[in-house]
């Protein structure tokens, strides 16, 4: 009897996508290079040997760009749960055309899923390896309650104070992509000063990522000055559940809900009004 | 359809952080940090974010341009070099050549700025010679 | 009445379909109320973007309250449906950062319910002059400020 070898993670993602490299225009992953890691769009041909599934970089995007300037280019790609999450949010908001796009989903590690504080560390198309437990919640997000009004102003004012408006985690983010964006509207954001005015200037992003944001920390990665922006959004992701019953990129059939009627999408709690 | 990253050092500052040009059928579509990167670990500032606005800002010279009766016009690299030599000629033997500075970018090569403090010193006979990053 | 006679400044935006012409009805039927509230006229409450009240908060107002008719009743059938969803959740928002959420407040008025505009805008000035001044709450960043105009 011939036994199998035994594939790494990256081997099995690399030999299912040799497989199913011809069944669209291009496989969108992230490539080791002279030049370092980076997005790209594997053809036939190319030397799979240098796909890669680490540094994390925001590849739904990438998929978004092409399908938006392509209007008939199909396209596969190798997702981890929060691409694919990605990709859910995107779909429902025609930043993605989910006809022309196959996921090759595989799992993360279980040390990934803790760093992430990861629910969901494994696509629902999930084809290589196996989903490990989900990360631990973040511990500051499980205490925030404990925390009084004065303590969570001190912990966001020492933070906040840190940023250079570099607009990182506004460009990284895979669901971030209004081309006129209120961060950088005069009438809302005065403009030169730094620190950017409390807390106008992250609240505002907090607010239009609310039903968006699909837990890839890719902002938090991004920053520059370490601001845990993840805390902020992880605790208007537990409102959307609580107050709306969503999580984002979960469910495709669910409409946005904050863009939506009360019919379509109806509050959880009751509102005093 | 081809797509690249291309690896690429942010022009704006010293400490040259490490950013990917994304190309699609030859033109710049974006801008990603270098995660690997030594020196800016997948972080970048907004200069960096904009490393490459102004590859194709309509302000940006395409061609050279010469004044003519008090109007700039376009001009070929020719006419404009001949000009350029005969004029600071004239003004190098008229007023010496201490009445000339030449002024580079921070965002030409180290080779390019080479070329010019050249030119400055062993062809005009000036040191006044200097670039943006000074200013 | 506060110790040091604080007057909040409130921010109120109001539908032109039914708050407004309800806090115009107010002040023809001479009904008294606070002058603590300077009132901004929208089309729609779901028209009141989180940015605007954010800005409202950071150009010195102590208090926003957004106003709207109520549901079922909106002119444009489901705008105020996105307010009912948007306001609590940036309540909540101002709460993570550490503004009291209570600062913001949102409120059903129709066109015909001057006394409820009367009841609902001076429970609000009082809740906010309790609250005591934003400023006070947000005074440390002041510190934290470099203005780096040219």
């Amino acid at each position: 009897m011939i036994e199998e070898p035994v594939l790494s993670l990256v081997e099995g993602i690399r030999k299912v996508v040799a497989e199913r490299l011809e069944e669209s225009d291009g496989v969108v992953a992230l490539r080791r290079s002279s030049e370092g890691v980076a997005p790209h769009v594997f053809r036939k041909g190319d030397d799979l040997s240098e796909l890669e599934i680490a540094p994390r970089y925001p590849l739904m995007t990438v998929v978004s760009k092409l399908h938006k300037a392509f209007p008939d280019i199909r396209l596969g790609i190798v997702a981890r749960g929060c691409d694919e999450r990605a990709f859910i949010e995107m779909a429902k908001r025609e930043q993605i055309d989910p006809d022309r796009l196959f996921i090759i989903g595989f799992a993360c590690t279980e040390e990934e899923a803790q760093e992430c504080h990861c629910s969901a560390p494994a696509p629902q198309n999930l084809l290589v390896g196996t989903a490990p437990p989900p990360g631990p919640p973040n511990p500051v997000v499980e205490k925030y309650d404990e925390m009084t009004i004065d303590e969570r102003r001190a912990f966001w004012q020492r933070q906040f104070v840190k940023c250079l408006k570099c607009y990182g985690c506004r460009n990284i983010c895979p669901e971030c992509f209004c081309e006129a964006c209120a961060m950088e509207d005069a009438a809302w954001v005065e403009p030169g000063l730094l620190a950017p005015p409390f807390p106008v200037f992250h609240l505002i992003r907090a607010m239009h990522m609310a039903s968006r944001c699909v837990a890839c920390r890719q902002c938090e990665l991004v920053c520059p000055a370490h601001i845990p922006l993840t805390v902020l959004y992880d605790l208007m992701r537990r409102d959307m559940e609580t107050l709306l019953g969503y999580v984002p990129g979960t469910d495709m059939d669910a409409p946005p809900p904050l863009s939506v009627t009360l019919e379509e999408a109806p509050l959880r709690v009751a509102v005093e009004a | 359809m081809e797509y690249k990253n291309v690896l690429t050092t942010c022009v704006y500052c010293g400490c040259g952080c490490g950013l990917y040009l994304e190309v699609v059928d030859d033109h710049i579509t974006g801008v990603w940090p270098a995660k690997t990167h030594a020196v800016s670990q997948g972080k970048l500032c907004i200069k960096g974010w904009n490393a490459a606005d102004f590859v194709y800002h309509p302000d940006r010279l395409k061609t050279p341009l010469i004044r003519k009766d008090g109007e700039l016009v376009e001009a070929t690299w020719d006419e404009a070099l001949s000009l350029i030599a005969e004029r600071l000629g004239t003004i190098k033997a008229e007023s010496g050549p201490n009445s000339i500075a030449l002024l580079s970018s921070a965002k030409c090569t180290n080779e390019e700025n080479y070329l010019l403090q050249k030119l400055a010193r062993a062809v005009i006979g000036t040191n006044n010679v200097d670039h943006c990053a000074r200013l | 009445m506060s110790e040091n006679g604080f007057e909040p400044k409130i921010i109120g935006f109001l539908c032109r379909w039914c708050s407004y012409p309800g806090a115009d009805l107010a002040g023809t039927s001479r009904i008294k109320y606070p002058p603590n509230m300077i009132p901004i006229r929208v089309m729609c409450s779901g028209r009141v973007s989180p940015e605007m009240v954010l800005r409202a908060f950071r150009a010195g107002a102590d208090g926003v309250l957004v106003m709207g008719c109520h549901i079922g009743d909106c002119h444009y059938s489901s705008g105020n449906h996105r307010t009912i969803k948007r306001v609590p959740l940036l309540r909540n928002l101002l709460g993570y950062a550490g503004i009291n959420p209570d600062r913001l407040r949102l409120a059903w008025v129709s066109a015909a319910e001057a006394p409820r505009f009367v009841k609902v805008t001076t429970e609000f000035t009082e809740t906010v002059r309790e609250l005591g001044p934003l400023s006070q709450e947000v005074a440390h960043q002041e510190v934290a400020h470099q203005e780096v105009r040219e």
